[in-house]
């Protein structure tokens, strides 16, 4: 059949060898057919399941079963074209009514007589053939939309995400497979729950769910728990804004929830050896820290040791004095020679062991010592409450308590190059995880230690190092400021990238602005560089106020 | 006459025990609590000895050693330092350096160093 050929029919012919429209001699069938225009392709073909095979193989409108066709193939054809296939219409020797309504019974779907062929047919034909179309083309439109739906649907299923879809009141109306996997709860059974359930001990004000539905807010990547059914508590990240219909009408709220407890264990990896190679760092700082106090204590003791044997010659002295005076008591005036000479034995040894000094030393060097062992147990602890691993959960922190103690830590590494500067103000508590702020303040004053000690060298010098803790509006800002080299403005941009450094290579990971960064970040909060290159820098750590929830308390 | 020993830490309390571990060795013992104190008195006596602590602010114990040298040629030099394996064996050579000592230091060993620098 011809490209341009719009409407496609087949003939049934019982003629073998004549051409479909080789002109007058043809039945009346073809002749009227024919008249429907030149857009129309008629195929002749002889038997029945030609006919079948063609109709079923090609976009075919209509099959005409022409007169003279043996009754036998066109019930073959109408059996096979049963269920599917273009409409057939029979064309019938005479009109006969009985005849038509067996051929309707069989499936035919128009019957014309031969006499009337040239007037019916045509109308029938296109009668047929629109509808035939209308039909197809509604199937096809159905089984694309009914493969489009599929698609979707395995899309949302098979997403590595959980969507869940909450009404105005909350209630999921929505969930995909992995969001019923993520909830722990069996399939299907999510919908009609309520969502807030699943962010239990989240307090109502911070669960960003019905934050988006209450003030319409929109969040991508927040950090929130959820409670599944099972107790188990999955760090997830949320991202989620208002659901509107096309009239803008607030339908509810959809929300995505990604899994983080695998990237939560690989950042607290990363952190805990960047930690480590902070530490590393520290090693010879504390150390210093540490050997002074146990220098002097060790040497003090020593010294103790020796003031007790001193003052144990002394005591035995005095034994011997008391013995002596017993004596002179009972002997009477002879004895007090012996007395003399045990008072002047003690007088001597007094003097050797210089008493007096000895005395008031020991009392010295015992309170020094103490203090010594105090300043030790002060080092111990605060390297013990940074290596400590933070509870999975956030808890109320004192930030200032977290930046002096992490000075504290540092200080001795820095003190031959910097003046330490601290202006700490009122600050409220935030929730938050205390090791990662000593982290991030570390890496921060390690940072700006460089700084100074890069720009004094060995002039002995001191740089400034100021660190100051104030509330800025809604937030909570801890600055470190250092008058060391600055950054380059090229640079700026790229101290927060993993492994970017401007150190010699082995002086640093790289990593721990970056690291600073993402602590910073993962707790709702940002840092802020500014510098003037030979001159110094400013950090400034923000976090929003946690605000103060009763029930979190 | 005694010889005299300057004793420089920054750590008071270092500087107590020192003074505490030597009383009866026989030293006339100068105490400075910082390396600008230590060089008042590097230029002020005639010591004999000198005994620093490395790691102070603004100067360390090699710099002040050094100015001791420059100032005091035959005076011994002795570093004592909380973490002595950071200082540089090639530092200590230049100045000549008669001992480093670490921190905690062994008092039977501090004693026996002085008295054979002093020799």
């Amino acid at each position: 059949m011809a490209q341009s050929t719009l409407v496609r029919i087949v003939l049934l012919n019982p003629s073998p060898g004549a051409p479909a429209r080789a002109g007058g001699s043809e039945s009346p069938a073809v002749a009227s057919l024919a008249r429907l225009g030149a857009e129309v392709g008629i195929e002749a073909v002889h038997t029945a399941s030609e006919a079948g095979a063609h109709a079923l193989g090609h976009e075919v409108d209509l099959i005409v079963a022409d007169t003279g066709v043996a009754a036998a193939e066109v019930e073959a054809l109408l059996e096979r074209m049963r269920d599917e296939g273009p409409p057939v219409v029979v064309v019938m020797d005479a009109d006969d009514p009985e005849a038509a309504l067996d051929w309707f019974r069989r499936g035919a779907s128009d019957c014309v007589a031969a006499g009337a062929a040239s007037e019916a047919l045509p109308a029938a034909a296109l009668d047929l053939i629109r509808r035939h179309r209308t039909n197809r083309e509604r199937q096809t439109a159905e089984r694309r939309i009914a493969s489009l739906r599929r698609y979707t649907k395995n899309i949302i299923q098979n997403i590595h995400s959980a969507l869940l879809v909450v009404d105005g009141a909350c209630r999921i109306t929505y969930a995909n497979s992995t969001a019923e996997e993520l909830l722990g709860e069996p399939p299907g059974s999510l919908l009609g729950q309520e969502a807030t359930r699943f962010f239990a001990g989240e307090a109502a004000a911070d669960q960003p769910l019905l934050r988006t539905l209450e003030k319409g807010e929109r969040f991508r990547g927040a950090e929130a728990w959820v409670a599944r059914a099972d107790g188990e508590r999955v760090p997830v990240a949320i991202f989620c804004g208002p659901m509107r219909d096309d009239a803008g009408q607030e339908l509810g709220a959809v929300a995505i929830l990604q899994d983080q407890s695998e990237t939560r264990r690989l950042q607290r990896q990363l952190f805990q050896s960047e930690k480590m190679a902070s530490i590393g760092q520290l090693a010879a700082g504390v150390a210093h820290e540490i050997n002074n106090p146990a220098g002097f204590i060790d040497a003090n003791l020593f010294q103790m040791e020796e003031y007790v044997a001193d003052l144990r010659r002394l005591w035995r002295r005095a034994r011997a004095l008391e013995s002596a005076a017993r004596s002179a008591l009972e002997a009477g005036p002879t004895g007090a020679e012996a007395l003399r000479t045990e008072l002047a034995a003690l007088r001597a040894e007094a003097d050797e062991v210089d008493a007096d000094f000895v005395l008031e030393d020991l009392g010295k060097a015992i309170r020094e010592s103490r203090e010594g062992s105090e300043r030790i147990r002060h080092i111990v602890q605060d390297l013990r409450t940074f290596a400590r691993p933070d509870a999975r959960e956030r808890v109320w922190a004192d930030v200032n308590q977290c930046v002096d103690s992490t000075a504290n830590i540092v200080w001795s590494l820095m003190k031959h190059a910097v003046e330490l500067e601290k202006d700490y103000g009122e600050l409220p508590a935030l929730l938050s995880h205390p090791g990662q702020l000593k982290q991030v303040f570390m890496n921060l004053l390690m940072n700006a230690y460089q700084a100074v000690a890069a720009k004094v060298g060995d002039s002995g010098a001191l740089g400034r190092i100021r660190i100051a803790t104030a509330v800025e509006g809604a937030d909570l800002v801890v600055t470190i400021q250092d008058e060391g080299i600055g950054i380059a403005n090229d640079d700026l941009a790229r101290i927060f990238d993993p492994f970017f450094t401007t150190r010699e290579v082995g002086t640093g990971t790289g990593l721990g602005l970056s690291t600073a960064f993402h602590l910073v970040q993962a707790q709702g909060g940002r840092i802020e560089a500014e510098s003037r290159e030979g001159e110094g820098s400013t950090f400034r750590v923000v976090f929003p106020q946690t605000p103060p929830d009763p029930s979190a308390r | 006459m005694k010889p005299i020993l300057l004793i420089v830490d920054d750590e008071i309390r270092v500087l107590s025990a020192l003074r505490r571990t030597l009383r009866k060795e026989g030293y006339e013992i100068l105490l400075a609590s910082s390396p600008q104190e230590a060089l008042k008195f590097i230029g002020d006596y005639e010591i004999n000895a000198i005994l620093s602590d490395h790691k102070m602010p603004g100067m360390s114990g090699l710099e002040v050693l050094a100015e001791a040298q420059r100032q005091r040629p035959n005076a011994a030099r002795i570093l004592i330092s909380g973490w002595p394996e950071a200082v540089e064996p090639a530092e200590l050579a230049a100045l000549d350096v008669h001992a480093l000592l670490p921190k905690p230091w062994d008092d039977a060993e501090l004693k026996s160093e002085l008295a054979r620098a002093l020799r």
